[in-house]
């Protein structure tokens, strides 16, 4: 079977440590969301939810528009971050992601656009891998409508 | 401590070299990895003609950024310098009552020596990048473009740790002392007035500009403080998004090994902020000149725009691995670290540094930008050479090259001067050791008691071709007619290889000629900043070989390359026939001739193959040499076949005790497996190893593959 865009997102996402949650529709992701929430808010973790515009199956990235200042640290402060992604968002590769760019930085106001790969990391001790540094130390993907 | 002691010391430092061992080898794999999902070459291309075009529009770049990013909120400003750089970043400071700054990493902030100048001024500067904090609290300077703090060991930044918190810490768990970083550093984000970050990407189309990170502190320094400024030299300039995003295809798989990192921010204006006192973000873009626009018209080293500070060009280099990059660099670390600190910063500290380039092109294979890094570095070679008036060596060889005759007068007199210390066995010897001092790593080989061209006017009956048609297994319709240039090392003391060569062209029925004209390929006295004199003796060279061959075949990789690639550049129209018909002997027999095992009695050796610098990167030429030794013999592989072996031309004099790691190297490497020989196709590696696996008593044969070819002939 050929392998899809979506399928390839899901390979890569989970290559940069992101856990992907593929679900059907968006009850069922409200449905994912809250459960993750329970979960990590059970254990003491903040949890931060946002939408991604669009995402880029080539990296396994979520491409977040954040002008909005609180929506950014929603993706920054607490240690356990959900992005939910559409499934029909996803774009091939980063340069295919150039025209969706430009209309965010042409329509007459500042603005600020996350590409986002898993959760943030550092090898710089020893360059042994380090998941959540400064930002989330975990990623969750909910893709809407990932697989049939 | 002078440059050669501190190399001592490096190269004694353990973990530094277990360190950067394991990550040269671990680096190479992951960036294979990622770079097989993609096409790297016309990436590369694709990036650097961008960059080239940036460079030559980059007045027109920059006023167009300058507008569109201002239209957006954002102060744009533009420092002709390092001090004014500085001046304008602690003005912005002073004008927004800051008193706490956080970073994150920029490499342009290193450049102006940013922080010491703001904490002169009373404000308090904090890294929040790991590495970049790990060095602040050491009070170093980064040892790497992409990973600061990769000469400490993990005990090292516990300690740190430790004086910094006052708290207990962790020694092994590396993971918990990433947690002590972000617990001291999110209330100093939250406190912070300002932040500053460097920029890797300034779009001019829409005044944007993109930072690449994977820790996450970018973006804290970029949203919460109530001023931002992000610093960025002028080389950073790009028309549009699809250059920028086509450069990031590249950036992070050259960097780390990763497709993307964890964030890509692109920030086009001033957003909403809820602690400035107008609701919007203070932003101030500082764009640095410090040379680059001078730099930009210059033509050979306008290239330098194409790099996107990967750092690719420190993790491939053979001399960074083994002494750090506090030894192979002084703000930017690698090869372009080189270039920069001649460039931007430190004329001194860029003289003690580029000559320990040894020049064997494994960062421009890897360059994002295909920037020719081991030309640069030459350059400045020369152009520190030139300054300083001509070094005694220069002038001895200037004089004693410039005319072929009084060259190989000068030789023959040298080899009657050796004549009481010339071992059987061709290498010097009856001689204490001691007296070679740091040299005496390798034995040294001795001249020929006949050199090749004395052993060609004698004409041996190996020379008789013993057939006037060709009988490869795939014949050619045709009897190939070749000239051979020996080069100086093969022609005086290797010339059994190109015995054994010639035993391989007599067989096959190839017609050689070998015109007595010939001299010096002219490679080392580039290397001595003697271009005149080099371009004399090509200008000689050229005029030897104007018969009409199919080819002009060397066994010498070094030569081959200098006389296709400078030869060409360099005297244009004048050699460009020349340059076409010279071949590396591997490729003439592959390609040419299309020798397969059909045409030899398999050898029972075992047969390693060390890939020339000069061979498999300056020429390309990967297969043909693989595919002989297995065609002749069997082919045992052995790890890291394309690492340099260390020998470098004068480079191994100025610095033996690197020289002798690389070459212990390659030969642990070449002896991992069960190999009877080493074969290769250059005399430069063949005195090193040779020489090494003599003086280290290695059992392993070092062989030119026209030696395995020769050995492997059927009978006739």
């Amino acid at each position: 079977m050929q392998e899809t865009t979506a399928d390839i997102f899901i390979a890569r996402a989970e290559a940069a440590a992101a856990q992907v949650h593929v679900v059907p529709d968006e009850a069922a992701a409200e449905r994912e969301v809250e459960s993750i929430r329970a979960e990590k808010g059970a254990a003491g973790g903040a949890v931060g939810v946002v939408r991604a515009a669009k995402g880029i199956a080539q990296t396994g990235t979520c491409i977040v528009v954040a002008d909005d200042e609180a929506l950014r640290l929603d993706t920054m402060l607490p240690e356990v971050s959900v992005i939910l992604l559409d499934r029909a968002d996803i774009l091939p590769d980063l340069p295919s992601a150039a025209p969706f760019l430009r209309e965010q930085q042409t329509q007459g106001r500042a603005s600020y656009v996350s590409f986002i790969t898993g959760p943030s990391r550092t090898a710089d001790i020893e360059r042994v891998s380090a998941i959540g540094v400064h930002g989330p130390l975990e990623l969750h993907i909910v893709l809407i409508g990932g697989r049939p | 401590m002078s440059y050669a002691h501190e190399i001592e010391a490096a190269l004694k430092d353990g973990f530094l070299r277990r360190t950067l061992d394991k990550f040269a080898v671990e680096y190479r794999a992951g960036r294979d990895r990622v770079f097989a999902e993609v096409d790297e070459r016309a990436l590369i291309q694709r990036i650097a003609d961008v960059k080239d075009d940036a460079a030559r529009h980059m007045e027109e770049l920059y006023e167009k950024f300058r507008a569109e990013a201002e239209k957006r909120g954002a102060v744009v400003h533009r420092a002709k310098d390092a001090a004014e750089a500085r001046e304008i970043i602690a003005q912005i400071a002073k004008e927004n009552d800051v008193h706490k700054i956080v970073k994150s990493k920029s490499m342009t902030a290193e450049e102006i020596g940013l922080n010491a100048h703001l904490e002169a001024a009373g404000i308090e500067v904090n890294e929040t990048d790991l590495g970049e904090w790990i060095v602040q609290l050491r009070h170093e300077r980064p040892s790497h473009m992409v990973m600061p703090a990769i000469h400490l060991s993990r005990g090292q930044v516990a300690d740190e740790f430790e004086k910094t918190t006052g708290r207990a810490q962790d020694h092994e768990d590396v993971q918990k002392l990433v947690k002590t970083a972000r617990a001291e550093l999110r209330p100093k984000f939250h406190a912070a007035d300002m932040g500053i970050s460097g920029a890797n990407f300034l779009v001019a189309e829409t005044g944007a500009f993109a930072i690449v990170t994977n820790e996450g502190n970018g973006r804290l320094v970029n949203t919460l403080p109530r001023v931002h400024v992000a610093l960025a030299g002028l080389d950073k300039l790009v028309p549009t998004l699809d250059d920028a995003l086509t450069a990031l295809q590249v950036l992070p798989r050259n960097a780390t090994g990763q497709r993307l990192t964890s964030y890509v921010t692109f920030i086009d204006g001033a957003t909403a902020c809820a602690k400035s006192p107008t609701g919007r973000k203070i932003l101030h873009i500082v764009l640095l000149d410090n040379g680059r626009a001078d730099l930009a018209r210059d033509p050979l080293f306008s290239q330098i725009y194409r790099c996107v500070r990967c750092g690719a060009c420190a993790n491939v280099c053979p001399v960074f691995r083994l002494v750090g990059g506090h030894r192979m660099g002084h703000v930017y670390v690698g090869a372009i670290g080189l270039v920069l600190t001649y460039l931007y910063h430190d004329r001194a500290a860029a003289k003690k540094l580029c000559p320990n380039c040894v020049g064997c092109g494994a960062c421009k294979d890897v360059c994002s930008g295909g920037i020719d890094l081991p030309r640069l570095i030459q350059e400045i070679r020369a152009r520190f050479a030139k300054e300083d008036g001509e070094p005694m060596v220069s002038r001895l060889a200037r004089y004693a090259m410039r005319k072929r005759t009084t060259f190989h007068r000068l030789l023959k007199f040298m080899r009657f001067a050796q004549k009481p210390f010339a071992g059987k066995d061709g290498f010097v010897r009856h001689l204490p050791m001691a007296l070679f001092g740091k040299q005496g790593f390798k034995s040294l080989p001795t001249l020929a008691k006949k050199s090749f061209r004395e052993l060609w006017e004698k004409r041996g009956s190996w020379l008789v071709v013993r057939d006037s048609e060709p009988r490869t297994a795939n014949h050619e319709p045709r009897t190939t007619k070749i000239a051979l240039f020996a080069g100086c090392a093969l022609d005086f003391s290797l010339p059994h290889q190109l015995v054994a060569a010639m035993k391989v062209f007599a067989h096959f029925g190839v017609e050689v000629e070998f015109p007595m004209e010939q001299t010096c390929c002219g490679l080392p006295l580039v290397s001595l900043g003697e271009k005149e004199t080099a371009l004399d003796v090509a200008r000689q060279n050229v005029a030897a070989f104007a018969g009409e061959y199919d080819a002009i075949v060397t066994l010498c990789a070094s030569c081959a390359s200098h006389l296709k690639h400078w030869y060409a550049a360099t005297l244009g129209a004048e050699a460009e026939a020349f340059s076409a018909k010279v071949m590396d002997f591997s490729s003439f027999v592959h390609d040419k001739l299309g020798l397969t095992e059909k045409d030899f009695a398999r050898l029972d050796w075992k047969v390693a193959y060390h890939a020339s610098c000069h061979l498999c990167r300056e020429l390309g030429v990967k297969e043909a040499p693989r595919a002989l030794i297995s065609a002749a013999a069997h082919y045992t592989p052995t790890p890291e076949e394309e690492s340099c072996c260390g020998f470098g031309g004068s480079w191994s004099m100025k610095f033996p005790a690197i020289s002798k790691e690389l070459m212990h190297k390659k030969l642990d490497n070449a002896c991992s497996g069960d190999a009877t020989h080493l074969a290769l196709d250059c005399p430069g590696c063949t005195i090193q190893l040779r020489g090494g696996a003599d003086r280290e008593k290695r059992t392993i044969q070092v062989v030119h593959v026209a030696e395995v070819l020769a050995a492997a002939l059927p009978p006739s």
